[in-house]
């Protein structure tokens, strides 16, 4: 493991954007890491911009911000366009059907587009599980989480529909390779 | 210890109930409401009270009410909500009444931006109410976790010098998740550096002269102590006076009682010091974080740089800025604040550089910049976020 394993995750707030670094946090905790987990938001309490910043070591955390991250999910396009150039050695993980792509950073940097909005409708009826579908997504390649610690972190914070959410979350790990 | 990925104002909450907390008036706002929220749950289940007030103004009056009723107290805010403190502050400050404050520092002035962090409250912190003649406790976590231990021991403080105490915490550490460790066992709580101090109440009529060899009256006022409250200059037996010696024989200890023990109180961190660094980077709450992080790497390129990190903002701690040197500042807010505390107890022939923005933390590789910037003799060179003007 990395002396310290950025993530950071960005869209609109609704999305489920500090649940997520809510989640990854967790899932740290249970693996005995040290982690930090920011979360910057508009006053609006949907709608406007969010971004969550986590950062997990064996060590403790000095900065506690993102500079160069390891995993960028993007669930938006002017979350994508505000964060992409950070991205220099990482992966970057976005739902097609929110985030519009610049084909140029794509040659240059892996991109894994995650259908996850469409996923979510289509096998379980609901948009309001996008951001668990993207998190089995990144379930596959975040390589310091095991799957099963990804998914009991999101079952403890998630207070309802844990079957719902943990199908969602099968069927995101399933559509990445 | 329990672990949790929690909140700095989680963290808090947890620590106030530790140190004995039982009471909280507070107003919700951003970025502390989660700290009203937690306590309304917590308070009720150890036998405590929270009371929602109608504002802050209100809020920080009721503890006094607590606190004279001989509970320790708690409310906490953010800036557009400790300036309404102004009132009871004053209160607290002169009838001597141990409260602990949060004041979670997001951008300013007024409303500014709410879900960001902002340190522009350096020294509104240090003058909260009008009048002058006191000094001020304030404390600086830069963690979920250090705030925890700040706030029992801003709860030992306040007892201890029986007056209030503010915990200054910007955003990111008061809504920033953490891993925090929580303390269950005396043994942990020792391990932990953490202590306490009971409430003392004096039943005598005698307002002060103190007894204490730290020159702090005995009692704290009110439950049946026969003392007088008022916000008017009190004579030692807690009348109200309009002399003028008997208010600088009060007002002096007021004082006094702060300055002439600043050892109890003053801490800091010092990073990468012992070799006498040329360059000396000063910071506070979150920003100190980075600040650490550059300073680090700074040194794996043989930078000669050293952090210095105020964990107790007032009193100023003077004494430690003895070092002929350059200091820089970094600082959450564009007009310069800490940066003038520093250049007013340094060496005079040292530079003093400032280095500040609001809503976001300047990023390690832009650190670096600006430290080689200065250690080359320059000032710092105009990137996007830097001002150099204060």
């Amino acid at each position: 493991m990395k002396e310290r394993t950025e993530i950071l995750i960005s869209g609109f707030g609704g999305q489920g954007i500090v649940r997520l670094g809510q989640i990854i946090g967790l899932a740290a905790i249970k693996q005995q890491y040290r982690v930090t987990m920011l979360k910057s938001h508009g006053t609006e309490q949907r709608g406007g911009y969010v971004r969550a910043q986590v950062i997990v070591s064996r060590e403790p955390i000095d900065s506690p911000i993102v500079e160069d991250p390891d995993y960028f999910c993007a669930f938006s396009t002017p979350a994508y366009r505000r964060h992409v150039d950070m991205v220099s050695q990482g992966v970057i993980f976005y739902d097609p059907s929110s985030t519009e792509v610049d084909e140029e950073k794509v040659k240059k940097i892996t991109h894994y587009s995650v259908a996850a909005r469409d996923i979510a409708i289509e096998k379980l009826g609901q948009a309001i599980y996008t951001n668990s579908v993207m998190l089995g997504a990144m379930a596959r390649k975040m390589e310091i989480f095991g799957k099963e610690i990804l998914l009991a972190a999101m079952l403890d914070v998630v207070p309802k529909f844990k079957e719902e959410n943990a199908r969602a979350f099968e069927a995101g790990y399933q559509l990445i390779k | 210890m329990k672990r949790y990925l929690e909140t700095g104002n989680f963290a808090i909450a947890e620590a106030a109930v530790l140190a004995g907390c039982r009471f909280f008036a507070g107003y919700p706002i951003t970025p502390a409401t989660e700290l009203a929220e937690a306590m309304s749950k917590r308070l009720p289940e150890v036998g405590g009270y929270y009371l929602q007030a109608e504002d802050e103004c209100a809020a920080m009056h009721m503890c006094i009410g607590g606190a004279l009723g001989g509970m320790k107290v708690m409310t906490g805010t953010s800036g557009p909500g400790f300036i309404l403190y102004a009132d009871p502050y004053g209160w607290a400050l002169a009838s001597e009444i141990p409260i602990v404050v949060l004041n979670s520092g997001r951008v300013g002035p007024v409303s500014g931006i709410t879900g960001a962090p902002g340190q522009g409250e350096f020294y509104n912190v240090r003058f909260p109410t009008q009048g002058g003649n006191y000094e001020t406790i304030v404390l600086a976590p830069n963690s979920a976790q250090e705030a925890f231990y700040l706030t029992v021991e801003a709860f030992y403080l306040a007892e201890r010098f029986r007056m209030p105490v503010t915990l200054l915490a910007d955003q990111l550490v008061t809504d920033g998740m953490e891993d925090i460790s929580v303390p269950e066992t005396d043994a942990e709580k020792a391990q932990m550096g953490l202590r306490f101090k009971d409430r003392e109440i004096n039943y005598g009529p005698e307002f002060y002269p103190a007894v204490d060899k730290i020159d702090i009256p005995p009692v704290v006022l009110g439950h049946n102590t026969g003392a007088l409250c008022s916000d008017w200059t009190p004579t030692e037996e807690g009348y109200d006076t309009e002399e003028v010696e008997a208010c600088h024989k009060h007002v002096y200890r007021l004082i006094y009682k702060v300055r002439n023990h600043k050892d109890l109180i003053t801490r800091y961190e010092a990073f990468a010091l012992d070799d006498d660094p040329e360059l000396v980077v000063v910071s506070f709450g979150t920003p100190s974080r980075v600040v650490k992080s550059a300073v680090k790497k700074a040194r794996e390129t043989g930078m000669k740089v050293g952090a210095l990190r105020l964990i107790s903002l007032w009193p100023f701690p003077d004494e430690l800025f003895w070092r002929r040197a350059t200091y820089l500042s970094v600082e959450l807010n564009y007009d310069g604040q800490l940066v003038r505390e520093i250049q007013r107890a340094c060496p005079k022939d040292s530079r003093v550089h400032f280095l500040g923005q609001c809503g976001e933390l300047p990023g390690v590789q832009e650190l670096l910049t600006v430290f080689q910037s200065l250690l080359d003799g320059k000032t710092i060179s105009p990137i996007n976020w830097q001002r150099e003007a204060w």
